[in-house]
């Protein structure tokens, strides 16, 4: 199904006002974090260090419009009394914005290590980190885009393909313990290409809130039932 | 008299009040089409919709009180606990007496507190004498939270209470002679917001005993109040459902706008 919102404006002209500007605002936070993730995911690639301070200084944009999408939902909730689609809809900014924030702190965490390992040297797993890195932004991308159009055939269909970025996960977890078997002198740079890989693994786990959100906006259940998983045991995924 | 019940009606609650196809006509005018629902005993029910959707006439089906209307005509039925309310041989007298009403504005009578109480008791000789009158009316403005403020002035007039007091002591009215369903129409819509909240503490407790209808305009207060809702809109009833379910995802887009304030 999509496209849920109500045909019709509300009678108070300045509650549309007031819920454009709320969605103007997640609609920033998620262009912002979907960029800082393939900025931070490039400048890793490149080993750019320039650009991954730059992607580090960009975070704090994302904290201020978390707290102005907080205030904005309060004030709300507050003076209108927010019903069904309506409600929903504010639930869900608020819920967005907290985990949009939580994403430009994972991509400035990458951004911040890519200073660390740009001094190394090119490294063999960098491949394997950018394939996740560019899957996880893909899956943050099309779950925004299913919350911004109300699709919520498609914030299904980002909610079951998670699976494939835990799979990149595990996959890139063995190789990183392999390198690091063969040469002890690489446990420091494969530390930091763990956490990498961690830090887009939760990417993978916020976008899939994101299409939750999309879901229940749209459809006014939440999504239930057992996402399909892709890590063995021998990967946390906390 | 056995109806179907009805899917999306009151699920698991014994069904106090029925009603099947009801239409009412004013003259020409079709004021309720072909509704039909399940009204839970000791429970609250509330309808919504705008002004004019007939929300109102069809909680005056419920106690005839259409019957005084010159040219009021009910087709269909309603039943109370089985038996049709509107067959011949029910006097809507006696009927009112097991379907008490509270109205919008409180009215009590020109009488004493007492008075205004005892009225529905004596008319139906429903105590024996002044003792079990006596307790009779105490229980009532028990019952509707007065009593500790008006114990000692009971010979006073009911007018002379203030609009939140005199609206209990119509509800202490209502419930003195023990009716099983209590229908209130937009009971707190003339009261400040503290003898709104007192109302409502009242319903609540109510509830256990009783049968509660209530007609509000104000939405927050169908939420608050409410077990079930339904939603009126020009003489149909448009959607029934779980108050909880009705304000977070009802199914119909009309009870969606009129809830969220996109149209009036």
């Amino acid at each position: 199904m999509t496209g849920s919102d109500p045909k019709s404006a509300h009678i108070v002209s300045s509650y549309d006002e007031d819920l454009a500007a709320l969605q103007a605002r997640v609609a920033e936070m998620g262009g912002l974090a979907e960029a800082m993730l393939a900025d931070a995911i490039e400048a890793l690639r490149k080993r750019d260090v320039e650009r991954c301070r730059e992607v580090v200084a960009r975070d704090k944009r994302l904290d201020e419009l978390e707290a102005e999408i907080e205030a904005r939902a309060i004030r709300i909730i507050a003076l209108r009394a927010p019903v069904a689609f309506d409600l929903r809809l504010v639930v869900a900014c608020m819920r967005m914005s907290s985990t949009l924030e939580r994403v430009g702190d994972l991509a400035k965490n990458v951004a911040k290590r890519g200073i660390d390992l740009a001094a190394a040297g090119p490294l063999p797993m960098m491949g394997s980190i950018a394939r996740m890195g560019e899957a996880a932004r893909r899956q943050l991308s099309e779950a925004l885009d299913a919350f911004v159009s109300r699709d919520s055939e498609l914030a299904l269909s980002v909610w079951r393909r998670d699976v494939e970025i835990d799979e990149l996960y595990e996959s890139l977890f063995r190789e990183v313990v392999t390198y690091m078997m063969e040469d002890p002198r690489t446990i420091t740079l494969g530390s930091h290409c763990m956490f990498i890989a961690k830090n887009l693994e939760r990417v993978g786990d916020h976008a899939t809130h994101v299409a939750e959100l999309a879901y229940y906006v749209v459809e006014g259940e939440p999504l239930d039932g057992e996402r399909p998983r892709g890590t063995a045991s021998d990967a946390p995924t906390g | 008299m056995i109806l179907p019940r009805l899917q999306d009606a009151a699920d698991n609650a014994e069904v106090k009040v029925s009603a099947r196809n009801v239409n009412v006509f004013y003259g020409q005018t079709h004021a309720i089409k072909d509704v039909s629902l399940d009204i839970a005993d000791k429970s609250v029910t509330a309808f919504i919709g705008p002004s004019g959707c007939g929300k109102s006439t069809f909680l005056r089906c419920i106690n005839r009180m259409n019957d005084t209307i010159e040219g009021c005509r009910v087709t269909g039925t309603l039943l109370l606990d089985g038996e049709d309310i509107y067959a011949p041989a029910v006097d809507p007298v006696q009927l009112r007496a097991r379907v008490g009403m509270v109205f919008q504005k409180p009215n009590p009578f020109p009488k004493s507190i007492y008075d205004n109480v005892a009225y529905g008791p004596r008319i139906h000789g429903l105590a024996a004498g002044k003792a079990e009158l006596d307790a009779i009316v105490e229980e009532a403005l028990r019952k509707a939270a007065l009593w500790n403020e008006v114990k000692d002035r009971l010979d006073a007039p009911g007018t002379g209470l203030s609009g939140g007091q005199q609206q209990r002591l119509c509800i202490a009215r209502a419930i003195a002679t023990q009716p099983e369903v209590l229908l209130m129409d937009e009971p707190c819509s003339a009261l400040d917001p503290i003898a709104t909240a007192q109302i409502e503490e009242l319903i609540e407790e109510l509830r256990e005993g009783f049968s509660v209808v209530i007609v509000t305009h104000s939405m927050q207060q169908a939420a608050r109040v409410s077990q079930k809702t339904a939603f009126f809109h020009m003489g149909t009833m448009v959607e029934y459902d779980d108050t909880t379910r009705i304000f977070t995802n009802p199914s119909d887009q009309r009870t969606q706008d009129y809830i969220t304030g996109r149209f009036g």
